[in-house]
């Protein structure tokens, strides 16, 4: 592990909206390869992560390195996977369209897509199981369906990074595996995944690394060394259950 | 005699820039949902018409150039409470019409001049107005040739835009001074409280038609043409107001269209059932 290259190093940030900070003491290492989650209550300031992550959210404190680099200049290799609900389902666009929009970077201004987009975005539609779906409007898919869409249109951007937020939310078993799927092949070729999630078992199954939050970080590492009772209910302020003594269940999220 | 000596000839031409113009940047109004900020550009013009009045410059020029303050003052106080900008335009609105009204109402003797301005006369178009719509047109219709691409996106998706590194306030401002250069470039021939039918209206109805985002634009186009090619036909015939015409046929279309679909839609899902 330790001779991977490490691609995130969160050194004691924190990052604020203006002067009002979200999140604080952020400091933990990402290595090539890894996967690793983001769990806390909602309003925990996930999304802000991620949004740091991009540096669409100031660092006001501290460092964050993405690929060696200050996350606004790491973009070109960053992808980002939003919630599918966010995005207006009547928009007229097809399923082949939103996942174009991952090859813009490189397509560039004022240029069109050539040959090899095109095959791009039918090969990363294809590793996310919807390749008969192309030219169906987006809105006309299942929640869980736009969900795999929108990682098709990170795919098809070959990142070295991804960010997901919060994408097994209403998500299907279908779908969920086939993101799960998809996730793990991107891990394999050496990406690096942050992934915010509600789902603990999730975390257990396709995370190296968990990251803890609520507002500060409550613990960052090994996904069986911080997935533990006492760091859990910490995080959600009481709001957490022991059952049989090695397993939680979160009462609230 | 030039072919364009004729007022219905000038008014012809102009009916076919105004429908094209309008039916394609309305493609964008939609999806962007944006048919409240125009509606709002409209009217936020009229002061800076009014000023152009006083100063004895082209009125076009003024409502332009005031639409485009406009549009700034939206973006600045819009942005940053989520991409809603209903609240800024709402009082960009009322503000900007009072301001004209107020202005208006200090000076005496103009009033017959703006008459025309706010309900429009495609008859009385002259060639300056087609140099300019022409212009316009032309200007609009190779920007987004050119970035439509990334005006889709930033449209669909605005952290995804921005999380690419696309500069998204850019992209915002071009999008709403296109459809700005449009109310303008669209009120000689249907006036600031019509101007917004041609926009919405034609790609309204063919959103209705397709799905697909590649046919909307000559679809739109074509409503758009054939609506104000047939107001100023009924205009000319019957000697009704022409602004009002198009914009009557521009509601008739999407009615019917409207009508059309349910319809259709009932009965295939009747026989859905039934199959």
């Amino acid at each position: 592990m330790s001779e991977r290259a490490p691609t995130l190093v969160l050194d004691r940030a924190s990052v604020a909206y203006g002067d009002v900070p979200v999140l604080e003491e952020l400091h933990g290492v990402v290595h090539e390869g890894e996967a690793v989650a983001l769990i806390g209550p909602n309003g925990a300031g996930k999304s802000t992560f991620i949004k740091a992550l991009l540096g669409l959210v100031p660092v006001v404190r501290g460092r964050i390195e993405v690929l060696g680099r200050p996350p606004a200049q790491a973009r070109r290799d960053v992808a980002y996977v939003p919630q599918a609900d966010t995005l207006d389902p009547d928009f007229p666009v097809s399923v082949e369209q939103v996942v174009m929009m991952g090859r813009y970077r490189r397509i560039g201004w004022l240029r069109r897509p050539s040959a090899e987009d095109r095959a791009e975005v039918a090969d990363a539609l294809e590793r996310v199981g919807l390749a008969g779906r192309a030219r169906d409007r987006f809105g006309t898919l299942s929640g869980g369906q736009r969900q795999r869409v929108l990682l098709a249109r990170a795919i098809a951007a070959k990142p070295r990074m991804l960010l997901l937020d919060e994408p097994f939310n209403g998500v299907d078993a279908v779908s969920q595996h086939a993101l799960l799927e998809a996730i793990g092949s991107l891990k394999a070729k050496g990406a690096s995944v942050v992934v915010s999630t509600h789902d603990l078992a999730i975390a257990h199954l396709a995370c190296d690394e968990v990251c803890l939050l609520n507002r500060h970080q409550f613990g960052f590492g090994p996904t069986g060394d911080v997935l533990t009772p006492e760091r859990l209910r910490a995080t959600y302020g009481g709001h957490a259950l022991e059952l049989r003594g090695d397993r939680v269940i979160v009462t609230q999220t | 005699m030039n072919w364009l000596d004729s007022t219905v000839h000038r008014a012809l031409v102009e009916a076919v820039l105004v429908g094209v113009l309008g039916g394609v940047v309305g493609v964008f109004v939609i999806a962007r949902r944006l048919p409240f900020f125009t509606m709002a550009l409209t009217h936020a013009t009229f002061p800076g018409i009014v000023i152009a009045a006083l100063l004895g410059v082209n009125l076009y020029l003024g409502g332009g150039l005031f639409g485009l303050l406009v549009v700034a003052a939206v973006l600045a106080f819009g942005r940053g409470r989520g991409q809603d900008f209903t609240t800024a335009t709402g009082i960009a609105l009322s503000g900007g019409f009072a301001l004209g009204v107020v202005l208006v109402s200090a000076q005496d003797g103009f009033t017959k001049d703006l008459a025309a301005y706010t309900v429009g006369d495609v008859l009385a178009v002259g060639t300056g107005d087609l140099v300019a719509t022409t212009a316009v047109a032309a200007g609009v219709l190779l920007l987004l040739a050119l970035m439509g691409k990334e005006l889709l996106l930033a449209a669909f998706d605005p952290v995804g835009a921005a999380a690419l590194g696309l500069p998204t306030v850019l992209l915002d401002f071009a999008l709403l001074a296109v459809v700005e250069v449009t109310v303008v470039a669209t009120v000689p021939a249907l006036g600031t409280i019509l101007a917004v039918a041609l926009i919405v209206g034609p790609a309204a109805t063919a959103r209705l038609l397709t799905d697909r985002l590649a046919p909307l634009f000559p679809l739109a186009a074509a409503i758009g043409v054939a609506c104000a090619l047939a107001g100023v036909w009924v205009s000319t015939l019957w000697n009704v107001a022409t602004g009002a015409s198009i914009a009557l046929f521009v509601g008739l279309v999407f009615g019917a269209v409207f009508l059309g679909t349910a319809v259709r839609g009932r009965v295939r899902r009747a026989a859905a059932v039934r199959a």
